[in-house]
């Protein structure tokens, strides 16, 4: 698979133009806007994104660069609806109907999150006396996956991520932060999702753990997920990364009220 | 709260443009929402912005001044406003819990627990003993109560026992919404966590819709899947859970939100 450089040339220049001939784009982002206004701040605003464009393709991983603070986590969150856009579009292809997550009603959120989108958080946010397989396959039966099935392909996944069996059935509140991680993981890759978000997936990770990532994510790749991720270690990503988006380039100033 | 509810069914519950006036002052104006099968609707804010009013308003509680409280029903959308005592009585019954907060304003101190939960049955119309003490001990077992309690009174028995004593007499009769009037606040954290974690299971199980009235955002991010923020009466902000928690855009949510104490 090509590796293409972070260098802002590649950024806005989808390779795949929306023709028949090509595969066409699953999420379309188009001039996007995102301020955060810190009213109890002085009324600081602080301006993310300006007009952002960018075509994403199914079967595609494009990885987010840029430093601390460029709009890389923002940018995923917006995606999945967390995050309000200000204007713009966020056009997703969900089941086979074309919906603009930036302005969707609460139910179109949900639909998109429980079959479309799907999203690995840094953290866990874990829910006290569920367990950790409970909680890996919760997206499952949210799709009407009968348990013991679900439960089947949890454990799998728990074993692939070496979180020990003897673990499966305690709530997760007690885990360590790479173990928490690896529930967050696993809970992320048990449902197959036409596009998947990673922020930050192996930041807490060992290399053996490290390494089931990049496989899950090669396997989701090869289902024809999209992937859209942050990654801490940029040579995580050399092996399956088929575009860099250096979101330093777009960056844009903070504003304060005169 | 990750699992979705399907809203394509319509709603249970419309709420449209409800006020609520004590004499001068405002209790809570012109609010609308409406509320689907399986939904879990948050209300938010500090002490006196009308969270409570806008609840028993919904639970025939309190007559509104002004605007709809409609209920689905087997005869279509009923308005609670503009039917008689007895009507809406009937629809607050089939289809409405009401969880309070103080336990002892929600459940008989002085009747068994098995008691508690058949009150509710017979006032529906069963009449069968065995049926009812059937019933008992079945709600005991999914809110996590020894059934070998059944006997006992619930003055026996642990606040966070009660809360779920109180959630088992209000689902017995298998109503399709559960309002919650701050079931969580005053219980210790251990007993607040297995609350939400029953709380939880039913929401799935039984594909129940709640509106609960909270001021703990934590309780809310993990119960709800929509919040109000209330203030003075009026709502400020509306949204996903995480939308309004993590992109708040009102000061007022701003404030709300940055006050929390996180551990």
């Amino acid at each position: 698979m090509p590796i293409i450089p972070d260098t802002p040339e590649n950024l806005n220049s989808p390779e795949n133009p929306d023709t028949p001939d090509t595969p066409s784009w699953i999420l379309n982002l188009e001039d996007i806007e995102k301020d955060f206004v810190f009213h109890h701040q002085q009324g600081t605003i602080m301006t993310v994104f300006n007009g952002f464009s960018h075509a994403f393709y199914p079967g595609k991983a494009t990885i987010l660069s840029g430093p601390s603070g460029s709009g890389k986590s923002t940018l995923l969150r917006m995606i999945y609806g967390t995050y309000k856009t200000e204007s713009g579009h966020i056009r997703v292809r969900h089941q086979g109907r074309e919906v603009d997550v930036a302005g969707a009603s609460p139910a179109l959120i949900y639909a998109l999150r429980r079959d479309t989108i799907g999203y690995v958080s840094q953290f866990l946010r874990v829910v006290p006396r569920v367990s950790a397989l409970d909680t890996v396959i919760e997206p499952l039966l949210a799709r009407g996956v009968p348990q013991n099935e679900a439960a089947g392909a949890g454990r799998t996944l728990l074993e692939r991520l070496h979180i020990p069996s003897t673990m499966w059935h305690l709530s997760a509140t007690t885990f360590s932060g790479g173990e928490q991680q690896r529930i967050n993981l696993a809970r992320g890759f048990i449902a197959p999702y036409p596009i998947l978000l990673l922020d930050e997936p192996t930041a807490s990770l060992d290399l053996k753990n490290r390494e089931t990532v990049i496989q899950l994510i090669t396997e989701a790749l090869k289902n024809n997920t999209c992937i859209i991720g942050v990654f801490h270690d940029p040579a995580d990503h050399r092996s399956f990364a088929d575009q860099v988006i250096d979101l330093s380039t777009h960056r844009c100033q903070e504003t304060l009220p005169s | 709260m990750t699992s979705a509810p399907d809203l394509s069914p319509p709603p249970l519950l419309k709420v449209a443009h409800l006020c609520k006036f004590f004499g001068r002052h405002m209790g809570c104006h012109d609010i609308s929402f409406e509320v689907c099968p399986g939904e879990v609707i948050g209300v938010v804010g500090e002490s006196g912005s009308g969270k409570s009013t806008l609840l028993n308003c919904i639970a025939g509680r309190l007559r509104p001044s002004n605007g709809s409280v409609c209920f689905k029903t087997p005869d279509g959308m009923e308005d609670l406003c503009r039917c008689d005592e007895a009507r809406m009585r009937r629809i607050i019954r089939t289809r409405t819990g009401y969880v309070t907060q103080h336990a002892a304003q929600g459940l008989k101190m002085h009747i068994s627990a098995g008691g508690n939960i058949g009150e509710k049955l017979m006032a529906a119309g069963t009449r069968h003993y065995g049926k009812i003490r059937d019933a008992a001990l079945m709600w005991l077992d999914k809110v996590e109560i020894d059934p070998g309690r059944i006997d006992d009174l619930p003055s026996t028995f642990s606040g966070g026992m009660q809360q779920r004593l109180q959630i088992a007499a209000n689902l017995v009769t298998a109503p399709e919404i559960l309002l919650m009037d701050e079931p969580t606040s005053g219980l210790d954290v251990s007993v607040q966590a297995r609350l939400i974690d029953v709380l939880r299971k039913l929401v799935f199980s039984l594909n129940l819709s709640m509106i609960l009235v909270t001021h703990d955002l934590a309780v809310a991010r993990l119960l709800c899947h929509r919040l109000y923020v209330m203030k003075q009466g009026e709502v400020v902000e509306s949204g996903l859970s995480d939308q309004i928690l993590d992109d708040p855009r009102k000061p007022y949510t701003q404030l709300l939100v940055s006050s929390v104490l996180k551990p």
